[in-house]
């Protein structure tokens, strides 16, 4: 009879579905894009040009694309962190590696003007939104 | 249904000031009908496995609308709709830790 007053309470939820239930990688795969299209204006820049407007926008550009590194970033983690569950790794043995990885790409194309490395981060964002929608099917 | 008064222990924000996270409160059967303004616990109507604890904002014909104090923080009835009176298992009667905050829960 009183066997019920030793156990722990039951939960029960004061909650809010926003901002932890609204989930999309579509804000990541802006980002990134971002950052290709960055990298790919800041390449058609003239190399020796000096005047003022090529050296603004090259900064611009160069400031836009880290920004964008970091978003998308960010984006990522709050996937990997809040939207994945463990039954989601059983299906995706990889999903953490790959975002390990994809946040690493972020990292570096902050660091970086290399197109190459902006596209193995679309690629990773690619494959971590294709994991993202498979698993609301 | 329970008999008798139980506790839950309270999870998330949406009733903030009134219920905090981690609050534990004694809940008593419901009444037939809830009134306005009773902090109540129900089913997720989009999830029967789970308790939700709302405040009643209106008592309709056989179901309530429920709130949560903190109305930019909440899911409640503005997006799951009203809630049937068989779905509302409980209402919140006392908080009874943390100790500093003991006392009624009140409409």
């Amino acid at each position: 009879m009183f066997g019920r007053l030793f156990k722990p309470p039951i939960v029960a939820y004061a909650h809010c579905d926003i901002p932890c239930g609204i989930y999309d990688p579509t804000p990541a795969k802006i980002a990134a894009d971002t950052v290709a299209k960055m990298v790919e204006k800041i390449n058609q820049l003239s190399p020796t040009a000096t005047d003022v407007t090529t050296r603004a926008n090259f900064v611009r550009m160069t400031v836009v694309k880290e920004e964008h590194a970091q978003i998308c970033k960010k984006e990522l983690e709050i996937l990997w962190s809040d939207y994945f569950k463990p039954e989601h790794l059983e299906k995706y043995p990889k999903l953490h590696d790959t975002f390990w990885k994809a946040a690493k790409l972020c990292s570096k194309n902050k660091q970086n003007v290399d197109a190459t490395a902006a596209a193995e981060l679309q690629a990773a964002v690619k494959e971590i939104s294709d994991m993202f929608w498979a698993t609301k099917k | 249904m329970r008999r008798g008064p139980w506790r839950v222990a309270v999870a998330g924000h949406s009733m903030e000031p009134t219920l905090r996270e981690g609050d534990r409160v004694f809940v008593l059967p419901p009444r037939r009908e809830p009134r306005v303004g009773e902090v109540v616990v129900l089913r997720d109507p989009r999830d029967a496995k789970r308790l939700l604890l709302k405040r009643v904002a209106a008592v309709g014909d056989g179901a309530v609308t429920v709130m949560g104090d903190r109305r930019d923080h909440s899911t409640d009835s503005r997006y799951f709709g009203d809630v049937p009176l068989t779905d509302v298992v409980g209402r919140a009667a006392f908080r009874y830790a943390p100790l500093g905050r003991a006392g009624r829960v009140r409409s």
